[in-house]
């Protein structure tokens, strides 16, 4: 009895220091980050600047700002600060272990489930999200995936232990608009059953959106309106409330799309996705419609278009004109969103259109500008210290603030790498 | 319908008209085919060419027991023959196919059991069963001989169906007879393709390849043994019967060759490493691809090359189909990119439509094949080759002469020579004329008549359709 | 094709074998004459020379220094502000390939990339884009045992896939562990194995075969050269014949692995049978065992950052590459997928990120290590006289994410020019593909390049990476 005591004891004691290493809680008080090159994306950089952190928010930025009494100091001398960087499209949080399916929750049975909801589901205990935020990467939309109507995305802080309290302010209608393009290598449809797909797709989708319509008017004169939870979802589409987040990717859909939404006078939208907006950027353009492209990283869609397509896609769609935001659409590599700024700033965006639309666009679009996506006085502090341009491969990031949250900078990558540099034992024991 | 016979003033007896129709009359099994009345023919009057480049005008042509007795000027007809007036009319030697699979029957589709252990199946369930004779699958009703025959298609080296080792081919006659009397050369050679088996080993062309290498090589250590065995059994374990590797024991002595389908380029480059590793006699068939291949092909194999090709961009002329061309527009909103696009296919459409052109210019001897060509296309494809820079005569000489050497059988056909097999394609107007039409074919001395052209069978079975 | 040719009389006088050997060839080898003038040399091996110039000739680098002059029928190239680096190698690649996975059986060792090479593969100028000039065309990881893989150099534009091969490269083949082995055998077709332990056991069993067929082989051999031996042979199988090579050391194995368990269990077979060259693939858990992978002269092909796809790689870290580069394993980072290969450059700066690894350090991780996992170090992999002309030229340092590969040169052959090239680089077109085909492949597919979507129906395992 004694013995398995002791055992139990082991295993609890084990168990309690693993839990607690990889999951040390953050630190929340008053922060004074000093001596800091602060791009404030919105009015800037400032030098040898100064950022107050109090309740939570950023309560000062400057030069000749004197730390209040009680601060932690921070000295960010030679260092940079940035806000946090928003992903405009993950499963983060919705998927574990993507190969296994009693981990993935994006994708719920279904083609018009509006009603289902990313923040209901948004694991506040998964392993990536640590691992994501110390890459500065402290904002992303957790989108459901799935054919027209998946769900409803949520836009989360990657910090916090609900989901009420990772949530940031957003949540938008997922439609994915019939698609006819393929899907891959594993997509082995014909043409013509791609076009039969789409057009039953477009029938379903014009059928959703007038009922959506009568719904909202019974609603708006009877108050009273029976359950009904798909309409019930879409009523704030239809009141221009809530985003429609709209997924098309070849230039035909994307043309189908805008004029779809322009002919049913949807009020906002935002068009996920855009791999050929390149193709039709003058047409996004003059719809006036936001994009969030990505991922940058990507293969290009036609075996004859020049190579670096997807590369230059978000700085084409900027050039013409278009509102651009970007997304890695990962789950548990959010963390290269940075990269994919990168390579696109490289490829024609430029580095600070690039920073834009990783920062105060997406918070621009998700109307959370107020809180999120700049430095500046009143807004969440949501921002993180590095010791260099964030896009840059090799550069550190150092801080991570989240509402005000100071983060532990480790991740279970970060404990392994503790643990394993010098094993011990190492061969020989 | 005109008659051509009757509007060439040809007056064939009413008798062979009558005995020709019914060949290919829909209620054929009421009708009995009567004998002709005789097996010797004259067809006077024609132009011959008796082979590629060898023309002979107002000449007569004799036929006599299957073979061609005389060709030449001023012959007498002897009292015996059948007189074919041929006013007008032009001769060639029979054509010949070099691969198909005219008058085979395809195997019905089973329903295959899952394996158990999908890396050890049934020979014949992963398509390996070289073993199989052509012969016994021959259908001599089939109904795709007589399109193929109304193109002036005499001879055929036909394969079974299958995955990576169908069976042996033969060569036969497009002549409907039974069975037997349709063989010319009951063993051509030993077929095969790079097709893998379904969701069981080879299931990919990577394990095709390596069990080829391997039945070839185990086949010649067993033939070996076999040999070492048989000069004297005593004290030697018995060698274990097995079709399958027998099966190669005429290619290893190279008595047959190996034919390969080989339509894209790198199907054909994996089959020549194939014979650069194991040394077989090699044909290929079936070659759409291979306009970059001709040094590596010339000496390594027999050629036969696709009389398929890619179909041709069709003008819109003036009927724009408003659905499509917005569609296009939305695929491609830039339209000098589209238009670069098409040219780019449409260059490779010409060296499709090149290949044989450029086989021609190479000096490299090639035939032609129809494994995958609808009969209704292959006239309009013979012209593109031509437009494309094939000349008539070259054409001619791999639908013939070429043909008849890669298959080895240039000693009895390919020619219309004293002796050889009298295999004859007659026409209205030069073969490759826009409006020519072969009115007759002779298939070893046997008279047939065609009615209609494959292209008009083909507008006829639409409108029987509702 | 040589290297081809080597391969099959190998095998023809390993098995007795006599067959005639025709030589077949499309093309003779191209190999090109350039100079490249005025950049920032990374040589990787012999340290970064500014302001220097790199003359190829005939394919091989002929001269590394100042004001070289430029010979006649050369190419000069201008690479001032440039950055000049060796021609990126992927130890890990599936492009250029028209079947990876002969997913039938557990072991398929008879089976050869090589033979089902495919120069018309788009993918192979997507990846010069990013500097690669040699990639490892790999079997998949469907098999405990998959085929024989081919080193081969992207000389794109070539028609004859002989001409793809890189002739002379040592021969390799592909093992693989875990999750997709059991999955596809013991999961697909309730055959062995289903378990860790049965991969190794079918390894096992393997070589133990191997051993037996190699013994009966050389006893027939040696009994055939007796007078009036009239003996049969052993049954003939390539797929035994394969093993043996590998046991008698002329294959060098590439072994699919994750867990740190399933490596060290391999170790420990190769250490039984003699095994000495055995990179390990992926092995996202190496640096678990980074101490022993050192001590056995094993090497490690990693991804940069890539885990939690599937749960044996939930627990990796991105410092992988650091700790085991640390630890004294000769690493390298590979891609494993078309899209991943252009930015090698990329994938190898993140090690700095993850583990402070000098430039040199991180460089050589796409370039001389990879080399040395295929057995190709003394000819490429680093800038040095004498080795053959394959050349990346970066606008930027090459480890930075603003990075852009300008101009990519094998054996002294421009074969990518971002300048200059057309936007269209397809060599073969097939008029019937519609001109309208658009693959949008998302990052939700679910993508496991090593496999994937495995568990769909049955026929979709044999296009298993």
């Amino acid at each position: 009895m004694r013995k398995l005591f002791n055992t139990l004891s082991v295993i609890f004691v084990f168990g309690a220091t693993t839990l607690m290493a990889q999951s040390p809680k953050g630190t929340y008080g008053t922060f004074a980050l000093t001596n800091a090159s602060i791009q404030t994306v919105t009015k800037g950089v400032i030098q040898q600047g100064t950022v107050i952190i109090t309740d939570g928010k950023i309560s000062a930025v400057g030069t000749n700002i004197t730390p209040p009494s009680g601060a932690t100091v921070i000295d960010c001398k030679g260092k940079w600060i940035y806000p946090g960087m928003i992903d405009g499209g993950t499963t983060l949080g919705l998927s574990e272990v993507n190969s296994d399916p009693r981990t993935r929750d994006f994708n719920e049975v279904g083609d018009v489930i509006p009603q289902i909801r990313a923040i209901t589901a948004v694991n506040p205990n998964s392993v990536l999200i640590p691992v994501t935020r110390v890459s500065g990467v402290t904002t992303v939309i957790a989108a459901p995936v799935g054919d027209l109507m998946p769900g409803t995305a949520a836009l989360v802080n990657l910090h916090g232990y609900t989901p009420d309290q990772m949530f940031a302010g957003f949540e938008g209608v997922v439609l994915y608009f019939p698609n006819t393009g393929r899907k891959g290598f594993l997509d082995r449809r014909t043409p013509e059953e791609i076009r039969k797909g789409v057009e039953k797709a477009m029938e379903k989708l014009n059928e959703t959106w007038d009922m959506a319509v009568q719904y909202h008017k019974l609603d708006s004169a009877t108050k009273n309106s029976r359950y009904y939870p798909e309409m019930q979802a879409l009523i704030p589409v239809v009141r221009g409330e809530r985003a429609l987040m709209v997924e098309a990717n070849t230039s035909k859909d994307i043309l189908a799309a805008i004029k779809w939404v322009s002919d049913r006078k949807v009020k906002k939208v935002i068009l996920t996705g855009v791999a050929e907006g390149w193709r039709v950027a003058a047409d996004i353009a003059k719809a006036k419609l936001p994009v969030i492209a990505g991922p940058v990283l990507a293969l290009p869609t036609r075996e004859y278009d020049r190579y670096d397509k997807p590369y230059a896609n978000a700085g084409l769609m900027r050039k013409a004109g278009v509102t651009v935001a970007l997304r890695t659409q990962q789950t548990e590599n959010v963390r290269n969103l940075p990269f994919n700024a990168g390579f696109a700033a490289a490829y024609g965006l430029g580095q600070e259109e690039a920073l834009r639309a990783v920062t105060i666009v997406p918070a621009e679009l998700f109307g959370v500008a107020d809180k999120l996506g700049s430095i500046e006085v009143g807004k969440q502090a949501t921002l993180f210290v590095s010791d260099g341009d964030p896009f840059e491969t090799k550069t550190n990031i150092l801080q991570v603030f989240i509402g005000g949250w100071q983060m532990p900078m480790v991740s279970r990558q970060t404990l392994l790498y503790d643990e394993f540099l010098k094993r011990e034992p190492g061969a020989k024991k | 319908m005109k008659n051509p016979c009757r509007s060439s003033g040809s007056a064939l007896f009413l008798t062979l008209i009558s005995i020709l129709a019914i060949t290919f009359s829909l209620c054929a099994q009421d009708v009995r085919n009567l004998p002709p009345v005789s097996r010797s023919y004259a067809i006077t009057k024609v132009t011959v060419f008796q082979g590629p480049g060898r023309k002979l005008d107002n000449a007569t042509v004799l036929v006599r027991d299957g073979v061609i007795a005389a060709v030449g000027q001023n012959l007498a007809v002897p009292a015996d023959a059948v007189i074919v007036k041929g006013d007008s009319l032009y001769v060639y030697a029979g054509f010949i196919d070099g691969l198909s699979r005219v008058a085979v029957n395809k195997p019905k589709e089973e329903t295959r059991e899952k394996q158990k252990d999908p890396g050890n199946p049934a020979p014949e369930a992963a398509g390996i069963t070289p073993y199989v004779d052509v012969r016994a699958l021959l259908n001599p009703v089939e109904k795709s001989i007589e399109e193929w025959r109304s193109l002036g298609f005499t001879v055929g080296q036909v394969v079974p169906y299958g995955g990576m080792l169908p069976g042996r081919g033969a060569l036969i006659y497009y002549n409907g007879e039974a069975t037997d009397k349709m063989v010319l050369n009951p063993t051509a050679g030993l077929y095969s393709e790079l097709t893998p088996a379904e969701r069981m080993y080879p299931a990919t062309i990577l394990g095709v390849l390596a069990k080829w290498k391997e039945l070839y090589r185990q086949a010649t250590y067993a033939k070996s043994y076999g040999g070492v065995y048989a000069a004297n059994k005593s004290g030697l374990e018995v060698p274990e019967s097995d079709r399958i590797l027998e099966a190669f024991y005429p290619v290893i002595d190279k008595q047959i060759p190996v034919i390969f389908k080989a339509e894209k380029s790198l199907d054909a480059q994996r089959v020549l490493a194939l014979k650069s590793q194991l040394g077989f006699n090699l044909t290929i068939a079936e070659l759409k691809e291979g306009w970059d291949l001709i040094p590596s092909l010339k000496s390594n194999a027999k050629i036969f090359l696709s009389l398929e090709l890619p179909e041709e961009k069709k003008d819109d002329k003036g009927k724009v189909d408003a659905e499509k061309k917005k569609d296009e527009q939305a695929m491609f909103p830039d339209s000098v990119e589209f238009k670069a696009l098409e040219k780019r296919r449409d260059d490779f459409i010409a060296l499709y439509a090149g290949q044989a052109a450029a086989y021609q210019k190479a000096g490299v001897s090639f035939g032609f094949s129809t494994l995958s060509a609808k009969p209704k296309d292959v006239k309009g494809n013979l012209k593109r080759m031509i437009k494309a820079g094939l000349s008539e005569d070259a054409a001619l000489a791999a639908l013939t002469t070429n043909a008849a050497q890669a298959l080895g059988v240039g000693d009895r056909l390919g020619t219309i020579d004293n002796g050889k097999i009298a295999n004859l394609v007659i026409s209205r107007r030069p073969y490759f004329d826009d409006k020519s039409k072969v009115v007759y074919v002779f298939i070893a001395g046997k008279l047939y008549k065609v009615n209609a052209t494959p292209e008009k069978a083909e507008a006829d079975k639409k409108k029987e359709k509702p | 094709m040589k290297y081809m040719l080597t391969k099959a009389l190998l095998r023809i006088l390993i098995a007795g074998f006599t067959a005639m050997v025709i030589t077949v060839s499309l093309y003779a080898q191209n190999t090109g004459t350039v100079l490249i003038k005025g950049g920032t040399v990374i040589t990787v091996t012999k340290g970064t020379l500014e302001n220097t110039d790199v003359l190829v000739r005939d394919g091989k680098i002929a001269q590394i220094g100042k004001s070289i002059a430029a010979p006649a029928n050369s190419t000069t190239i201008d690479a001032t502000g440039m950055f000049v680096m060796p021609g990126i190698i992927d130890a890990h690649s599936h492009a250029a390939l028209d079947a990876i996975n002969e997913a039938t059986s557990p072991v398929t060792s008879e089976v050869y990339t090589g033979e089902v090479l495919n120069p018309f593969e788009i993918g192979i100028y997507r990846a010069l884009g990013g500097g690669v000039t040699t990639i490892h065309a790999m079997h998949g990881s469907a098999n405990a045992i998959g085929g024989e893989c081919e080193t081969i150099k992207l000389r794109y534009g070539v028609k004859d896939a002989n001409a793809l091969r890189m002739e002379g490269a040592p021969r390799t083949i592909k093992f693989a562990l875990g999750e997709n082995p059991t999955r596809v055998h013991g999961g697909g077709s309730n055959i062995l194995p289903r378990t860790r332990m049965g991969v190794e056991f079918v390894i096992r069993e393997a070589f133990a075969k191997a051993k037996e067929y190699s013994a009966a082989w050389d006893k027939y051999n040696k009994d055939k050269t007796q007078k009036g031996f009239r003996g049969a042979p052993p049954a003939y199988s390539i797929r035994l014949e394969t093993l043996s090579e590998i046991l008698k050391g002329n294959i060098i194995i590439h072994c699919h692995s994750y867990r740190a368990d399933e490596i060290y269990s391999i170790l420990k077979i190769c250490k039984e049978y003699g095994i000495k060259r055995i990179v390990f693939q992926h092995v996202n858990e190496g640096f678990k065992v980074a101490p022993e992978l050192a001590e056995y002269g094993a090497m490690a092909s990693v991804f940069a950052d890539w885990w939690a796809y599937k749960f044996e790689v939930y627990y990796s870290t991105a410092y992988n590459a650091a700790i085991l580069t640390r630890n004294g394993v000769v690493t390298s980072i590979n891609s494993d997928d078309g899209e991943l290969m252009r930015h090698l450059y990329h994938e190898a700066g993140k090690t700095q990120k993850y583990g402070n690894l000098s430039d040199e350090e991180a460089l050589s991780l796409i370039t001389i290590n990879p080399a040395k996992q295929l057995g190709i170090e003394s000819r490429v992999g680093s800038l040095e006289v004498g080795k053959e002309g394959d050349i990346a030229i970066f606008k930027g340092h090459p480890l930075s994410v603003y990075a852009i590969p300008m101009i990519t040169i094998v054996d002294g052959i421009v074969r990518f020019d971002r300048q200059k090239d057309a936007d269209d680089m397809r060599v073969m077109i097939d008029p019937k593909e519609p001109l309208d085909a658009v693959n949008i492949e998302t990052n939700t597919d679910l993508s496991d390049n090593c496999m994937k979507d495995a568990e769909e129906v049955f026929y979709n395992l044999f296009e298993l990476k």
